[in-house]
């Protein structure tokens, strides 16, 4: 019995759905080490371009994956259609641009790693050489 | 069915560019391009709605549009969209600059966009054209008739726009616009004032106002307030027996229209609501005769939707509109319009839907209120209530 509940333990901290399995990724311009969950939120929305040491910021999306899923419930609060409807709403009313959306994590990665300013996400174990990694509080 | 014909080419047209590369860069700035469009079929079992002949039932209910948007810098971005669409009686295929405008992002609280704007207004006045982002074939005619939209749609001038984020509190989105509003020779309001027998020479409008929105930290949930103010002048003319007499009419005082809504969504649950107040005093005079008219209407709708499956969400929405004085206050149906809708939404992909909608209405408000009702297309006299089916489909990339 015991063994069982260690296995289904072990399977749902290591399922890709687990909310630590995300990590915020941002190129190296971006001078803060940690961001607010509110922030970040408003970054991936749109309303906030920049951080409090005044470096711009662009988001960047997955385009689907686990790390996609976990990142717009833990951090947006929006399903991938509330999401979906509120950037096209921008677009379609000439009040805002459709973000940068790549992929897979390894796209996510180099984008960000060459491009001033750049804010993304990807798996927590993902391999994301040139960026930094910012602590959400 | 012809037209019909001309939206499946377009769609099949717009599957095809979906797949190619629509972003891309001119020198070093971002462009993107993005397009939509949307076909229906409405038949009702009496009175023909929205101009069309949904008595036999029609497919006279077609739009579409394309965007393209230049980001020059971080903080500047240039874009204009055209728009175009056949419903019924109404605009009969003549392409509109929808929006074209210049931004300009100072700091996260203050904007500012110039050109022709789209006017923010309650939920969805600035996105009423693009049903691919609502859950309803038609959204709530109470409060956006889709006759009338071209009165509300946009304004030549500017926005002013930011967002402030309050200390433990969520955040906060305004906007505060004013210029020129919209005209459109094609439209109801110049189609309904025709009906009345007093067409229109020439009509122009001036518009100021704002929206604030408060996005709160219970997640998921929006509420908000608008106002818009609005002059306008009318110089037209008044069939009579005795022939036609020029005849003005001016707001006075400005018709002041006032909007608070809320949006609530949690998972797979969609609900929100909004109510209107629209005070339209219009001072009426013919050969110089004063002739006041009070066309003060009020509107209010509550909706809920459910997520039944990834592809599937199903939902329903109660729309009231109500006359205030009514012109035949012996005949009820001439004092409110209310619509009870069940509809339902498949998504085959991220581009393209379909969408099944039931409209249980009763009355057909006054004969300046427009809404849908028009003597025109009905010429034996409304029946008091009407049932409606509507199926419409549409993509968006």
């Amino acid at each position: 019995m015991n063994k069982t509940i260690v296995l289904l333990a072990l399977a749902v901290f290591a399922s890709p759905a687990f909310g630590g399995d995300v990590k915020v990724i941002a190129n190296s311009s971006v001078a803060v080490a940690e961001i607010s969950s509110d922030e970040l939120k408003r970054v991936f929305l749109g309303t906030k371009t920049s951080l409090a040491d005044g470096s711009r910021v662009e988001p960047v999306l997955e385009k689907g994956g686990a790390a996609h899923s976990v990142f717009l419930k833990e951090y947006l609060g929006k399903t991938e259609d509330a999401l979906s409807t509120y950037y096209r709403s921008l677009v379609f009313t000439g009040k805002g641009s459709m973000p940068k959306v790549l992929a897979s994590d390894a796209e996510v990665a180099a984008y960000v790693a060459k491009t001033k300013g750049a804010i993304g996400y990807v798996s927590a174990g993902a391999v994301a050489p040139g960026t930094k990694t910012l602590e959400v509080k | 069915m012809k037209v019909f014909t001309r939206f499946i080419l377009t769609a099949t047209l717009a599957a095809a560019a979906a797949q190619a590369q629509f972003n891309f860069e001119l020198g070093s700035a971002p462009v993107q391009i993005h397009s939509f469009g949307s076909q229906g079929f409405a038949a009702s079992n009496q009175n023909n709605f929205l101009t069309m002949k949904t008595s036999q039932g029609s497919f006279s209910m077609t739009d579409g549009g394309a965007n393209v948007t230049v980001k020059i810098s971080d903080r500047f971005r240039v874009g204009a969209q055209i728009y175009d669409s056949n419903t019924g009686e109404i605009n009969h295929w003549h392409p509109q600059l929808d929006w074209a405008l210049a931004d300009y992002k100072f700091k996260d609280w203050f904007g500012i966009r110039g050109g022709k704007v789209k006017t923010t207004l309650g939920l969805f006045n600035d996105t009423q054209d693009m049903e691919f982002l609502h859950n309803w074939a038609l959204l709530p005619q109470s409060l956006y008739p889709t006759d009338l939209r071209d009165n509300t749609i946009a304004h030549l001038g500017g926005d002013i726009y930011g967002d402030i984020q309050l200390p433990k509190a969520g955040s906060l989105s305004y906007t505060a616009y004013a210029g020129k509003g919209g005209n459109n020779r094609r439209g109801g309001y110049y189609y309904n004032l025709a009906d009345s027998g007093a067409p229109i020479n020439s009509y122009s409008n001036y518009v100021y106002g704002g929206d604030l929105k408060w996005n709160s930290r219970v997640p998921g949930l929006m509420t908000g307030v608008s106002v818009l103010r609005r002059s306008t002048s009318i110089v037209g003319t008044s069939l009579t027996p005795y022939g036609g007499f020029p005849y003005t009419a001016d707001s006075s005082p400005a018709e002041t229209v006032t909007a608070v809504y809320a949006d609530y969504s949690k998972d797979k649950l969609h609900l929100n609501a909004e109510f209107r107040n629209d005070a339209d005093h219009l001072n009426i005079a013919v050969l110089g005769q004063p002739s006041p008219l009070d066309a003060s209407t009020k509107g209010w709708f509550v909706s809920g939707s459910w997520k039944l499956a990834q592809k599937l969400e199903a939902g329903a929405y109660y729309s009231a509109f109500l006359v205030e004085h009514s012109s035949t206050p012996s005949d009820p149906a001439t004092k409110h319009i209310y619509d009870r809708v069940i509809s339902a939404r498949y998504d085959f992909n991220r581009i393209f839907h379909v969408k099944l909608e039931g409209h249980f209405m009763d009355g057909y408000g006054d004969y300046y209120s427009a809404h849908g009702f028009y003597l025109r297309s009905n010429p034996s006299g409304f029946k008091p209530t009407t049932n409606m089916l509507l199926l419409r489909t549409g993509f968006s990339f």
